[in-house]
């Protein structure tokens, strides 16, 4: 497989797996009040702040033979290291504080009390969520996604360590402009740089596009 | 009667705790006060959108809260229709879709139906129904919020200062709607307001509350006028409010017949004779006269027998608004109005006519001063 299709099956699954937990939590810090909210903050956020190969480190570490998560431990193989899996476990741990962040500061522009009127009018908490709270944050979970395949499409240093660089296997298009380089073939790697370019692009413009249609419901 | 209404609410807020207790069989309450005086907080409590409030409240025979009991009965399955002084209209839907938002459970047996589209005629909001709201004016918001609140089936109309954002004009033109639900939907309503004139049309009872306690609790007409709301009903736009009907219209000036033979002439274009009207005139826009004036261009004089002079308190300069200050209220009871006429004049004015109550006087106001509030 190439490059180009092993990072978008990647950056795809990461997207869809990170969605509803990104999505949960931002909402969880930006409407609930519990003890430990900062405990969960500060953790959500330490895969932006660690330098990713820590990351790929810890995760290789935990699924590794002797690993809380390895086989011998679970009984079974996962099956995750030097996979594609991999690479998406590893892209999904990296991605989760930019969802999580997103998604909570577009919760956080959601006026509670707008809420409050769709209960009064009979709306219990689910479809309060779905009809009021979703759609009106719906801008701001769309940039959540956008920036979550983002940076499972540019992800290096955690995929390289979990999921290794092997050809035609897990080997993205971050790795194998790496890769490339490594062994001096300048014009395919100036290749695959034009089409995570084109790739790029693509992403904010339909975004871009999706964001200027006015939000509506029937 | 019986109460339709027990509500015993215990709230902490910021700066004190709201503690209010009514029972009342009116089914138009209005809640007076200064702003910061906890009535938005009872409304929310009503709604039940406060989660600290404690105390027991009954509607129409159901419970909603019983904090003894551990009953707290969710907001959606209250049956509150609540308007809040912003409209808060839902931005991603248009002004049908507005209206619609709560008309689930307007099926629910029991619940008062009101047909969408009655409403929309009701509140002239015809014409705007797929209009986008952010680019409504308003009042027009004020009036989707009024449909939508009203389809939502409520036991109970919370509004809330539902005018407040609105200008003097506008909100004199918003009024009649709310007149006109009133007497087209019947429904039990909670009406919030720091506006004496409008607390006044649509409510049996108020309630006056200050610094989250109830202070006095009565009808308006008399609750304003007495010697110690007053104050507060003044800085509150206090009027007198008159009503009559329509005898004879022409051009911009009405005549209204108060009571046999006591007629006013009102600066109202438009009006149509037969029509039952509301004027109202401020305390400050009426002359007194010891004896009967002659050759004035004032159209009215209300002949009548001072009930009481209400000096200004030593303290008065810091307690009153700007131009309140050393006003000697005038209290006059004229013919067999329902309603004493409350008139402003200056310490000085009063000295100098030697008034003194049981009197007789005479008050003097010009047509443009009197001007027609609303059309029973």
């Amino acid at each position: 497989m190439s490059p180009l299709l092993i990072s978008l099956k990647v950056a795809c699954w990461v997207t869809v797996l990170i969605l509803p937990p990104g999505v949960l939590l931002g909402l969880l810090l930006a409407r609930g009040d519990f003890r430990g909210k900062s405990l969960i903050e500060t953790a959500a956020t330490l895969p932006l702040v660690l330098p990713p190969t820590a990351v790929g480190y810890l995760v290789l570490r935990m699924l590794g033979r002797y690993g809380p998560l390895g086989e011998p431990s679970l009984g079974f193989d996962l099956d995750l290291l030097f996979t594609w899996k991999g690479a998406v476990l590893a892209s999904c741990i990296m991605a989760l504080p930019l969802v999580v962040r997103t998604a909570r500061v577009a919760f956080e522009e959601v006026d509670p009390r707008l809420e409050g009127i769709a209960r009064t009018l009979g709306l219990g908490r689910v479809r309060t969520f779905v009809e009021i709270t979703l759609p009106l944050a719906r801008r701001g979970l769309l940039a959540a996604a956008v920036l979550g395949f983002s940076r499972a499409l540019g992800e290096f240093g955690a995929t390289v360590i979990v999921a290794g660089s092997i050809p035609d296997r897990t080997q993205t298009l971050a790795l194998a402009i790496f890769s490339d380089m490594q062994i001096g073939h300048d014009r395919e790697a100036m290749t695959l740089v034009a089409v995570t370019v084109v790739l790029a692009f693509a992403a904010v413009f339909t975004v871009e596009i999706l964001l200027r249609k006015r939000p509506r419901s029937a | 009667m019986t109460p339709w209404m027990l509500a015993d609410i215990t709230l902490p807020l910021d700066r004190f705790t709201l503690t209010v207790r009514w029972e009342t069989s009116h089914a138009a309450l209005g809640i007076f006060g200064p702003s910061g005086a906890g009535k938005t907080s009872i409304l929310e409590s009503i709604a039940g959108l406060r989660r600290a409030a404690r105390g027991t409240i009954r509607v129409g025979g159901e419970t909603w809260l019983d904090s003894s009991r551990g009953i707290v009965r969710p907001p959606e399955r209250r049956g509150v229709g609540y308007v809040p002084q912003d409209g808060l209209l839902f931005p991603h839907r248009d002004v049908l879709g507005n209206i619609l938002s709560g008309t689930r459970r307007a099926g629910r047996p029991g619940a008062l139906r009101v047909d969408p589209e009655r409403a929309l005629e009701v509140l002239e909001l015809g014409d705007l129904r797929h209009r986008d709201v952010s680019s409504l004016s308003g009042g027009e918001r004020q009036r989707v919020a009024l449909g939508r609140a009203l389809c939502s089936g409520p036991a109970l109309l919370l509004l809330d200062e539902p005018l407040g954002s609105l200008d003097q004009p506008l909100r004199r033109r918003i009024l009649p709607y709310l007149l006109r639900i009133q007497k087209e939907f019947a429904v039990p309503t909670i009406y919030v307001s720091h506006e004496a004139t409008e607390i006044t049309l649509l409510s049996h009872e108020v309630l006056i509350l200050e610094a989250g306690k109830e202070v006095a609790r009565g009808r308006p007409q008399e609750i304003f006028i007495d010697r110690a709301i007053y104050p507060m009903a003044r800085a509150g736009g206090f009027e007198n409010l008159l009503t009559g009907r329509v005898v004879e219209a022409s051009g911009a000036v009405a005549t209204v017949e108060l009571e046999p033979g006591m007629r006013v002439t009102v600066a109202a274009p438009d009006q149509v004779a037969g029509r039952e009207v509301i004027v109202a005139a401020r305390a400050e826009d009426f002359i007194l006269a010891v004896y009967p004036p002659t050759g004035l261009s004032a159209q009215n004089i209300l002949a009548g027998e001072i009930r009481e002079i209400r000096q200004p308190a030593a303290n008065d300069s810091s307690s009153g608004e700007a131009g309140a200050a050393g006003q000697v209220v005038v209290v006059v009871e004229v013919g067999r109005l329902a309603a004493p006429l409350l008139a402003t004049i200056t310490a000085q004015a009063c000295r100098q006519l030697a008034l003194a109550p049981g009197g007789r006087i005479h008050l003097v106001c010009k047509a443009n001063s009197f001007h027609v509030l609303a059309t029973r």
